[in-house]
């Protein structure tokens, strides 16, 4: 599966891509991650990639992806042509309006309502994408969190992460 | 300090502060590992993108294990500090893309005449000049060869996935040491900040190699002969008691400069190639698959290898006999090995992420007969399995 998450520089997408990759590893899956930034510290386009497979992977990009993850305008209109033709859509339905059938959730909003920082939404799409897909399990994303983040803000991150899965598992 | 006499401390940091397993990591990360693993101890660097992360890393593990990182004011120092510590007995890295590789060249060369190994990784970027800076692209595949002046011979490898670059980098370590040479690590932009599993080895299961010292202090007055007959010269190092001259001018056997007798240069610089001429069994390596009754020819190396392995399997299940050749040492080309192929196969298609290079060293070992195409992709967006497949139909 080759997924792509597509943000704004500062959204925290590159971070949701090693991570996702990370449970993917974990899982014992095949993994390739890669992205795709702006040389702007914040604000340009910011693109994570991420494909899982059972099979061997030779494919350094993702060439369609299957799902395509956007949490702002302009990481979609970058990439939405690179998302297939039946392929999933998911976005913050506050900040992104897409030209086709989609999915999705107000990220961000969730994320301050449920940890009080909107730069958690990184962690609620998360939870959303996996739910919604179950590319791999929901326990193995929590451990990736707790290697990956910042010491001192697992809690907070995995508040964001149940806040995303719950709303996708709705 | 150094590895070398320090084994047993150094295994135990190694073992302590690295357990083996399977990482999810870039391959820049990879790479300074494989750095680390193979006994470099010394790293002087100017960071660049998308090199950075191998400073970094280094810049981080280093002091841990009583080695050096130095912040250099810019990429001609950099170069300079490694060939300075290189001959205090460090082994010595840096890392470094396209600008940065360009303001080196000098000194390589220096390296090259000077008989100094070390090991200089150029993260190839998309070129010329600066051109996109955080984009891959292997369009270093010459400037490593011919990048600095004058007659020399030059080692260099490209790995082909970050796995790739930490036993490549170990093994670009034994080169340099075996035969006191620099190497060139041709890795790029793509694989240095893609993601995967890797697996980090128990540090028993790593072979390191040693320069030779001088046995004797006769050995020791001529740091640029032969007395072993196999072109290597032991080296005598800074600190050890030895009077030594080192000079980038033309010097006869004991170091010593002289500029003027044709003979003195002619004997040194054609030394210096027999040196690496003689020595192919050190660093020979390429991989092959299908390559037995191939009927057309994929070539390609580094990143694009990649996907062009997912091309020949993808032709093979549609009946088409396509092969691939790697070359993992790129310099000097695997010529011998690339004309025998040549002669079994009708179609050679040459893949890399440039508008034809490595395809200027395949045409020299094939005949007129063969069918030459290259598969050119430049902007640093990778080649694709489908891109490379289509080319392999489009000759079937």
């Amino acid at each position: 599966m080759q997924i792509r998450l597509a943000g704004i520089g500062g959204q925290g997408v590159v971070l949701a891509g090693v991570i996702l990759g990370e449970a993917a590893a974990i899982e014992g899956l095949n993994v390739l991650q890669t992205q795709d930034y702006s040389s702007a510290s914040r604000g340009g386009h910011s693109i994570a990639d991420v494909i899982i497979s059972k099979e061997p992977i030779y494919d350094v990009m993702v060439t369609k992806a299957d799902v395509l993850v956007a949490l702002a305008q302009l990481g979609y209109d970058t990439v939405k042509e690179s998302l297939k033709e039946d392929g999933l859509l998911i976005i913050d339905t506050d900040l992104v309006k897409p030209d086709r059938d989609y999915i999705g959730a107000p990220f961000t909003r969730l994320a301050e309502e449920s940890t009080g920082l909107s730069l958690t939404v990184n962690m609620v799409a998360l939870g959303y994408l996996v739910a919604k897909t179950g590319v791999v399990k929901k326990e193995n994303v929590e451990e990736a969190i707790r290697r990956r983040v910042p010491k001192g803000t697992e809690e907070i991150n995995l508040k964001a992460f149940a806040a995303g899965f719950e709303e996708g598992s709705k | 300090m150094i590895v070398r006499g320090d084994e047993p401390e150094q295994i135990r940091l190694l073992k302590k502060l690295y357990r083996p397993g399977n990482y999810f990591m870039q391959g820049n990360e990879a790479l300074a590992y494989g750095a680390i693993f193979a006994g470099c101890r010394f790293y002087a660097g100017y960071p660049i993108t998308p090199s950075s992360e191998i400073a970094e890393m280094m810049a981080r593990e280093l002091p841990k294990l009583g080695g050096y990182y130095l912040q250099m004011e810019d990429e001609i120092g950099s170069i300079a500090a490694m060939v300075g510590a290189s001959w205090t007995g460090f082994k010595v890295m840096t890392a470094t893309a396209g600008p940065g590789f360009s303001l080196m060249q000098e000194n390589l060369g220096y390296a090259v005449m000077t008989e100094t190994p070390l090991v200089l990784v150029d993260v190839q970027r998309s070129g010329p000049s600066t051109g996109q800076a955080t984009k891959g692209a292997q369009g270093d595949f010459f400037q490593a060869r011919w990048g600095t002046h004058g007659d020399h011979p030059i080692v260099a490898l490209s790995p082909t996935s970050g796995q790739d670059a930490f036993w490549e980098t170990i093994r670009a370590f034994n080169i340099a040491e075996r035969l006191r040479t620099p190497v060139v690590m041709l890795f790029d932009g793509v694989l240095a900040h893609t993601r995967e599993l890797v697996k980090i080895p128990d540090v028993e299961e790593v072979e390191i190699t040693y320069r030779k010292l001088p046995k004797n202090e006769e050995e020791a007055k001529l740091p640029f002969g032969d007395p072993h007959g196999d072109g290597v010269p032991p080296m005598p190092l800074f600190g050890h008691g030895y009077f030594t001259h080192v000079t980038g001018s033309t010097h006869k056997e004991n170091g010593l400069r002289d500029v003027y007798t044709p003979e003195v240069h002619d004997r040194l610089v054609r030394r210096l190639h027999r040196k690496i001429e003689k020595n192919k069994d050190v660093y020979e390596k390429y991989e092959e698959h299908f390559t037995e009754d191939a009927e057309i020819l994929v070539v390609s190396w580094g990143v694009t290898a990649r996907p062009a392995l997912g091309a020949v399997l993808k032709a093979r299940e549609e009946g088409i006999k396509a092969g691939l050749f790697v070359p993992k040492t790129v310099h000097p080309f695997p010529g011998e090995r690339m004309k025998q192929l040549g002669k079994r196969v009708r179609a050679v298609l040459v893949a890399e992420m440039n508008l034809g290079q490595m395809i200027i060293e395949v045409e020299r070992y094939i005949n007129d007969d063969v069918l030459l195409k290259g598969i050119n992709k430049i902007g640093g967006v990778p080649l694709t399995v489908e891109e490379i497949l289509r080319e392999i139909r489009g000759v079937a």
